[in-house]
């Protein structure tokens, strides 16, 4: 009997399940949900890359936003940011990027992404993306080789005739030649380098010293330092005895770029002038270093946006929206998703508001073409490159950045 | 000339960090026969409860005389003496329940124990490098064209006060000689009434106080901190406890200068890049010709 009664209470039970089960999805149904488009954004957002990724970060989630208010995509598609943060252990690292890029593929609803931050996770990053052929824009990699033949077409293995990977920044061949123009124009003569034996580091740090070379400058010595390195006063010292009037950074401040500059007043280097790429422009940089800071010049691949009349809207923007100041590739990061979403916006829109693939999306942004954005114009070259690249050069005074020139490379 | 001496004097500052933290290495190899791999997050908790310490006190600024010594006798103090309970703690939950365990799972613990440090310390400090107040005068002498910083006279006058403390107290106290007895034959120590729960408890207590106070220099000689810090610093001087014989007081502070100068002296008459090849290179050649290090008795069935 109360076998039997149990028996019953279990088919009720199931019956009951199954009913609302049924009723809720009938109810459901006549609602067309809304198409969630992800792109995907992968930067470092934590640790020491925190402070230039976070407001790169900033920059598309603005874009996403903003084409979300105004329903570029029509009223039943919504665009999501997807963030993924590629810092391990205080900094960006490769390993990571590329487990956050199979996240990304993994996910059917991710038809784009943003990033990565650095050379390196993007040389990690490149192969996978190619073989899914899911677009990626980056917003501040700098590395020739990312783009450029012959290495390039080495990282598209899958498909050796297509590529993924675009960038709104301009490249370190660039980069290195505007800081050593830049060198010598403040009148230095004679250059110690070094760099971090990174993607990024070493690639910025062999274009300068080939041409501060070639402008008539001497590099005294050129050395490279390890990961997680603390002790650089031997370097230093060394530096030191060698009597040079600058010394050039090729890294990021995550690698050491704010410790080489702060222990230089320990060597008895107080006086001689830093300088660097985009890879110590950011906040962290004169937290580590403090008041030696000041007398540090770098550049930045990209526009200083507060200074463009066509970014005008967006800095305010940013500024409403974050409560805090634009960084250094907030608006390159911008570009990036307003490029992205245009594809997007455009393939919906060719194919009678069907889901695109990721195939229609990398073919829309490879044809971008003198696309109006906060940084200029937009389109992209064979490579993949910015055809409107612009480079700023900054120094350090009372420990805030000050905006010292501005160098337009545009090309066709 | 010049650049040889002023080299001398960064390659012995450097050495003075890594001998404070190998020496508590050796001492724990020497009782528990335990690669303490924790060692090194003790350390770089030693300048994370400096930096506690001294936004406690709230500095400001450079100081001098009687408040300095007072700032430094204060900070070290604490920082040593918090590092000393962390290190007693880690030894009573971590280690002393798999006393009697195989080795590997006792080693295994303590890579754990060194991730579980690491990852509070990220929790507290978040994963950036941290700024150190910068108290400490910013003096140095020039030397026949030798530049000496103030900070590395601290640096090097406060591990030789540690070190000939430490050498007193093991070979002249009662408790010291508890200590070499548990280390080289812990029953036979235990039969003769020594209380062996409490001597290795000690000896964890001290070594992590000279790794809090090699945290505090380390904080005053590189103006920062972070918290992966200790992963390195930590294998530098694993390595040389080993150069210098593992088990051995005086081998540890030797290895330790050792290497501090190889460092130094690589960097400048080689290359940055080589420093570290050229440290473990050396290790390796010592270790063919001299299998216990420098200045170790060989010590038959350990490890």
């Amino acid at each position: 009997m109360r076998r039997t009664f149990s028996h019953n209470v279990r088919a009720v039970l199931c019956v009951a399940i199954v009913a609302a089960w049924v009723v809720l999805g009938l109810t459901a149904s006549p609602v067309p949900a809304a198409t969630v488009i992800k792109i995907g954004i992968d930067l470092p957002i934590s640790g020491a890359d925190a402070s230039i990724g976070i407001p790169t970060e900033n920059g598309a989630i603005l874009a996403i936003e903003q084409a979300n208010a105004k329903h570029v995509a029509g009223p039943n598609v919504v665009f999501q940011p997807y963030v993924l943060d590629d810092a391990v252990q205080g900094k960006h690292d490769p390993a990571q990027g590329a487990q956050n890029v199979k996240t990304f593929i993994a996910d059917p609803a991710v038809l784009a992404m943003i990033g990565p931050f650095n050379s390196n996770v993007a040389v990690a990053e490149i192969p996978l993306t190619n073989d899914a052929g899911l677009v990626q824009i980056a917003p501040s990699t700098t590395n020739d080789a990312l783009t450029r033949p012959p290495n390039a077409v080495k990282l598209r293995s899958a498909h050796p005739g297509t590529n993924t990977f675009f960038r709104v920044c301009t490249v370190d061949s660039r980069q290195g030649a505007a800081g050593a123009q830049f060198a010598r124009k403040l009148g230095f003569k004679r250059a110690f380098i070094i760099d971090d034996n990174e993607t990024y580091g070493k690639g910025l740090a062999d274009v300068f010293d080939a041409q501060f070379k070639a402008l008539g400058g001497t590099v005294v010595d050129h050395e490279h330092i390890t990961a997680n390195q603390q002790d650089f006063k031997a370097l230093l010292t060394k530096a030191r005895s060698m009597n040079p009037d600058v010394v050039f950074y090729g890294g990021t401040t995550s690698t050491g770029g704010g410790l080489v500059r702060k222990q230089m007043a320990d060597v008895g280097m107080k006086n001689v002038a830093y300088m660097g790429g985009d890879g110590i422009g950011d906040e962290e940089f004169i937290k580590v270093a403090g008041t030696m800071a000041n007398g540090t010049y770098y550049s930045i691949a990209a526009p200083e946006a507060t200074r463009l009349p066509s970014a005008q809207a967006f800095v305010a923007a940013y500024k409403k929206r974050f409560n805090s100041d634009v960084g250094p590739y907030s608006a390159n990061a911008y570009a990036a998703a307003e490029i992205e979403i245009a594809a997007i916006v455009k393939a919906l829109k060719a194919d009678g508001g069907k889901m695109p693939t990721r195939a229609q999306v990398l073919k829309n942004v490879a044809e971008t073409r003198n696309f109006d954005t906060p940084i200029g114009k937009i389109g992209f070259d064979k490579y993949g490159d910015t055809t409107n690249p612009i480079l700023s050069l900054y120094e350090v005074k009372d420990e805030k950045k000050v905006f010292v020139n501005q160098i337009s490379l545009k090309t066709t | 000339m010049d650049v040889f001496l002023q080299q001398l004097v960064n390659g012995l500052s450097l050495g003075g960090i890594y001998a404070l933290i190998a020496l508590g290495y050796t001492m724990v190899y020497g009782i528990i026969e335990l690669v303490n791999f924790a060692h090194g997050d003790v350390y770089t908790l030693g300048s994370f409860f400096s930096l506690a310490v001294l936004g406690f006190i709230g500095i400001q600024g450079e100081l001098h005389g009687a408040p300095l010594v007072g700032v430094i006798a204060v900070t070290v103090s604490a920082a040593m003496l918090l590092c000393g309970i962390v290190g007693i703690a880690i030894e009573r939950l971590a280690y002393r329940p798999l006393r009697n365990a195989p080795r590997l799972a006792l080693l295994i613990t303590a890579i754990g124990v060194s991730f579980i440090l690491e990852n509070v310390m990220q929790l507290w400090k978040g994963p950036s490098p941290v700024p150190f107040p910068s108290f400490f005068p910013d003096a140095s002498v020039t030397v026949g064209g030798v530049l000496i910083e103030a900070k590395q006279v601290i640096v090097v006058v406060l591990a030789i006060i540690m070190m000939a403390a430490l050498q007193f107290f093991v070979y002249n106290t009662k408790l010291g000689k508890a200590m070499r007895a548990t280390a080289q034959d812990r029953e036979a120590a235990q039969l003769m009434g020594i209380d062996i729960n409490m001597t290795i408890a000690l000896t964890f207590l001290i070594g992590s106080a000279l790794a809090g106070a090699a945290g505090f220099v380390s904080g005053i000689y590189y103006g920062t901190t972070w918290f992966f810090n200790g992963f390195s610093a930590g294998l530098k001087a694993f390595t040389a406890a080993v150069l210098g014989g593992i088990g051995n007081l005086a081998g540890a502070m030797l290895g330790g200068f050792l290497i501090g100068l190889i460092e130094a002296f690589t960097t400048q008459f080689i290359s940055d890049q080589w420093s570290n090849v050229v440290v473990f290179s050396v290790l390796v050649l010592v270790l063919v010709f001299r299998p216990s290090g420098l200045l170790g008795e060989s010590l038959p069935n350990k490890v």
